[in-house]
């Protein structure tokens, strides 16, 4: 066992603790992070890769989206390795004319925020999407959006700030958070030893909870399980993402038409292309716990959606199929806050869906609001604070 | 998707574990017993295999595998073949086994789906022509066609002495079996020196009589580095076969087929002589990087493993019954290690005694007969013609004590 | 014409009782042994190439002939990719090699 220091500990190696890492040590902090199992190994390894404002919600939410956008474009010029950044736009695509009517409203109010969006007529949907299904009504798209390799834009982030001077530890675990007499971060117990410190970030994701409760607080982190599935290499589909504008009620938890499983599963379209010449398929969302087992209803359930909205995917193999836990909270907003009662302890974490989205962003501002400087967007509607009455509801 | 089949007990894997569990179970009582496989047909590695016992007759697998299925064939036991299995759904009263022909619920679940082999990247191992030593077995002794007119093998073990003399026996010419090139990453027997270790475990079977008297002696006594020091630069011929421990195949050239092979002479500790390098024509390659238990499918299901060297990799955590520490999964033959043909088949009837005896009928009749089933196993391992590693016994006692410790 | 890859008098193993079927391969009609995986009957006529590498266009061939390491992929009409070492040979099949595809993403064109 030894003793160190930093300047900075950060708990957790996925996309939230190394953007905050790299932001950090980019600004001249001396930074650790501790990491249980290996970089990107939770979460950022087991979900897709995207920065959308496509599914967020018009105003706060969808400009947040936009400034991480443009950070993760820089990013491409300042980090060391190459991440397959892309920003080719993205769209949704609505089944019936209702599901049009309430993609206009989204569209006319992410417009009035200042966002790139517009709607796409069945003529456009059908000379960009040769294999979509004939009924597709139409649809919308951000001109934006961009796609990333995820687990590479990890690991970039974290070699670029490890050759900054950040330490990495892997297969480090957290056991305790030492306070001082009043009550302030003074270091960090760990599997290896202590390190002091006088800032803790619980970049933890869906362990985000167990770690906040180490210092008395509550959060409502919970663990929303996600299924994806891998296409083989295949003749390109499409070059772009594509989900179905159905995918924000199931975000949202609001009611679909759809049937009963892909109800409970809340399994919506989300298709990926990738670099490899292959594609993902998404999505679900369930409550089981920290359950990681493949539940082959519910990839079956992904699969007839997908084949649904594209028909010649019943002839194309399905490599495999992997879950993650997202880190679900009840308003879907994350949590990037300082902790008021706890001096030196910030939380950067319950992102859900949008972990890769917001990574940069979200490590941009962590290492603004820890370092004293003014935050490049606002970060209090992020606040830990809004949950202290309903903490741990779901 | 076809409708939901039911069973009592579903064996996954054909070979020589399955066909006998599924054999011996059957042959007891009236009970439903489902065997399936990918390959087109059943027999598994039985299939490809065949040596010369010490009383010089030949040992036919393809004879023994068409016994078993005959045997199973009376005792009604359904044997479905060219099904892939995806996915395994642990019940409350057994399994859900996801196949590409559609579900099956089984009582219980037994894994033979027995080994694969270790796939060594030499430079040049993706053209056409070049494959593992096991599919030039299948070509040649399944179905009988020639892998190619000549060959070279790399990697120097059990498994490709054996298969090499089957390939000669065949009427395939092979130019020579080399060591893989020094510098290939974390593979073991990539010198003469360990090449020769390993061919001492060949017992009374070992092809050349320096291995027959060294055996043991020569594991004791570290005999090896002597041996590989006079070991012949040419090569020497056992069985045959142009055994060639101070040669490495350094690259596999050719556009789109395999062409030729670039071969050099190396030193006792493996390292490439310079200048030493030459081109030997050739049609095909097989590549013989030993094998290691094929156990994907008791990881789906949820097994612990444990990493035991001396039995080829990573083993599903069990006991000496084979039952898994999951309800009503039992594992049997190269699954729990990689031995031979009849080892497997002996742990195939131990499984289908140790699942009679868990399921509950006259309990009392049958241990006696999964105690002598167990004992068989034994006397099998000790008494086989190859001998895959000296210290299995001690390995799989390691395995059956985490067993104990799990539960 | 090329000596047979077959094995007609195996001293061990005796003769393969299967019937001659025609299937084709690339357009070019040919004869195999029923119910033989495809990769076979393609060897028994002297063709190794099931693939080119989707991205690089490299040749590819069977490798572990156990249906483990999916190198093996060719594309049969009306079935799509399948493992050529585990699909049993048919009368009339219509198989055609894994094709190189041109790539979307990165903007390689060339098929």
């Amino acid at each position: 066992m030894t003793t160190e220091s930093a300047d900075v500990v950060i708990i957790g190696g996925g996309i939230i603790g190394m953007a905050t890492a790299y932001y950090l040590a980019k600004l001249g902090s001396d930074v650790v992070v501790v990491e249980k199992g290996e970089i990107a190994g939770g979460t950022s390894s087991k979900c897709d890769g995207n920065i959308l404002a496509i599914d967020k919600e018009p105003g706060f939410d969808s400009q947040m989206s936009l400034e991480s956008q443009k950070l993760v474009s820089q990013l491409v010029m300042e980090l060391d390795e190459e991440f397959e950044y892309r920003a080719p736009g993205s769209i949704l695509v609505c089944e019936s004319d209702e599901e049009m009517e309430a993609a206009e409203m989204w569209v006319n109010r992410q417009k009035e925020v200042g966002l790139p969006f517009r709607m796409l007529d069945r003529g456009e949907i059908r000379s960009e999407w040769k294999y979509m299904a004939d009924d597709i009504h139409g649809g919308l798209e951000c001109a934006t959006d961009s796609t990333v390799n995820p687990v590479l834009l990890t690991y970039s982030m974290a070699v670029t700030a490890e050759r900054l001077g950040a330490r990495l530890k892997t297969h480090t675990w957290v056991t305790g958070i030492r306070l001082d007499p009043s009550g302030a971060v003074e270091g960090v117990e760990t599997s290896s030893g202590l390190i002091r410190t006088k800032h803790v970030v619980n970049a933890a994701g869906v362990w985000s909870k167990p770690i906040a409760q180490m210092v008395g607080i509550e959060i409502p982190v919970e663990p929303r399980k996600g299924h994806i599935l891998v296409s083989s290499r295949t003749e390109s589909i499409g070059t772009r993402k594509v989900m179905e504008f159905s995918y924000l009620m199931s975000k949202f938890g609001k009611e679909r038409k759809v049937d009963q499983l892909t109800e409970q599963y809340g399994v919506a379209l989300v298709f990926e292309p990738t670099a490899s010449q292959n594609f993902l398929i998404g999505s679900s969302r369930e409550f089981v716990g920290f359950d990681m087992k493949i539940n082959v209803d519910v990839i079956r359930c992904i699969a007839r959606r997908a084949i649904r909205f594209f028909p010649v995917m019943k002839d194309i193999p399905v490599l495999r199929s992997y879950c993650g836990l997202r880190p679900w909270t009840p308003d879907h907003l994350p949590i990037v806050s300082r902790v008021e009662e706890v001096p030196g302890f910030y939380i950067a974490a319950g992102h859900e869906g949008d972990g890769i989205s917001l990574a940069a962003i979200t490590g941009k501002v962590m290492s603004e609001c820890i370092t004293g400087q003014e935050t490049t967007i606002s970060i209090e509607p992020l606040h830990y604070n809004r949950f202290k009455k309903e903490a741990g509801k779901r | 998707m076809s409708e939901v089949q039911q069973t009592d007990l579903l064996i996954v894997g054909a070979g020589p574990a399955g066909l006998s569990a599924a054999a011996t179970i059957s042959a007891d009582r009236d009970f439903r017993v489902m065997v399936i496989d990918e390959f087109p047909e059943p027999g598994g590695r039985l299939l490809g295999q065949f040596h010369e016992e010490r009383n010089h007759s030949w040992w036919i697998g393809k004879i023994v595998a068409a016994d078993l299925i005959i045997q199973n064939t009376l005792a009604g036991v359904m044997i479905q073949c060219g099904v892939s299995v995806y996915g395994l759904e642990l019940l409350p009263d057994g399994w859900r086994v996801l196949t590409s022909k559609g579900d099956i619920r089984t009582k219980y679940l037994l894994l033979a789906t027995g080994a694969a082999e270790v796939p060594m990247p030499i430079s040049g191992w993706t053209l056409p022509g070049v494959m593992s030593i096991g599919a030039a077995q299948v070509m040649a002794n399944v179905h009988q066609v020639k892998p190619g007119e000549r060959g070279y093998i790399v990697g120097v073990n059990v498994l490709s002495l054996a298969i090499a003399k089957e390939l000669v026996v065949a009427g395939i010419e092979i130019e020579g079996i080399a060591l893989p090139p020094d510098d290939l990453f974390a593979m073991e027997e990539t010198n003469p020196v360990a090449a020769i270790e390993l061919l001492t475990r060949l017992s009374d079977a070992a092809p050349a009589p320096w291995m027959r008297w060294g055996g043991k002696l020569a594991q004791k006594m570290k005999l090896s580095r002597l041996i590989a020091s006079c070991f012949p630069k040419k090569g020497v011929k056992v069985w045959d076969l142009p055994l060639q421990l101070r040669t490495a195949l350094v690259s596999i050239q050719g556009v789109d087929q395999v062409e030729s092979v670039i071969v050099a002479d190396v030193t006792r500790s493996g390292e490439i002589i310079e200048g030493s390098q030459r081109e030997i024509e050739v049609d095909f390659v097989a590549i013989a990087g030993g094998l290691y238990p094929l156990a994907e499918l008791a990881a789906l299901a949820g097994c612990p493993f444990l990493y035991v060297s001396e039995l080829g990799g990573n083993i599903p955590v069990h006991n000496e019954r084979l039952k898994t520490t999951l309800p009503n999964l039992y594992v049997a033959g190269n699954i729990t290690g990689v031995e031979g043909a009849q080892v497997a088949m002996a742990q195939g009837r131990l499984a289908a005694h140790s699942i009679s005896y868990d399921a509950g009928w006259f309990a009392c009749e049958e241990e006696p007969k999964l105690l002598d089933a167990i004992a068989e196993v034994k006397e099998v391992r000790r008494s086989a013609m190859i001998q895959f590693h000296p210290e299995i016994d001690s390995a799989r006692k390691r395995i059956y004590e985490l067993f104990e410790h799990w539960m | 014409m090329r000596k047979s890859l077959r094995i007609n008098h195996h001293p061990l193993l005796g003769e393969m009782d299967k019937k001659v079927i025609s299937f084709t391969y690339n357009g070019e009609k040919l004869q195999g042994l029923e119910g033989e995986p495809i990769a076979v009957a393609l060897l028994a006529n002297h063709i190794r190439i099931l693939r080119r590498h989707e991205e690089s266009g490299s040749a590819r061939g069977l490798y572990c002939g156990i249906g483990h390491c999916m190198e093996c992929r060719v594309e049969l009409l009306g079935k799509g990719q399948v493992r050529a070492c585990l699909t049993p040979l048919k009368e009339g099949m219509e198989i055609r090699e894994g094709s190189r595809l041109p790539n979307a993403i990165t903007g390689r064109v060339d098929s």
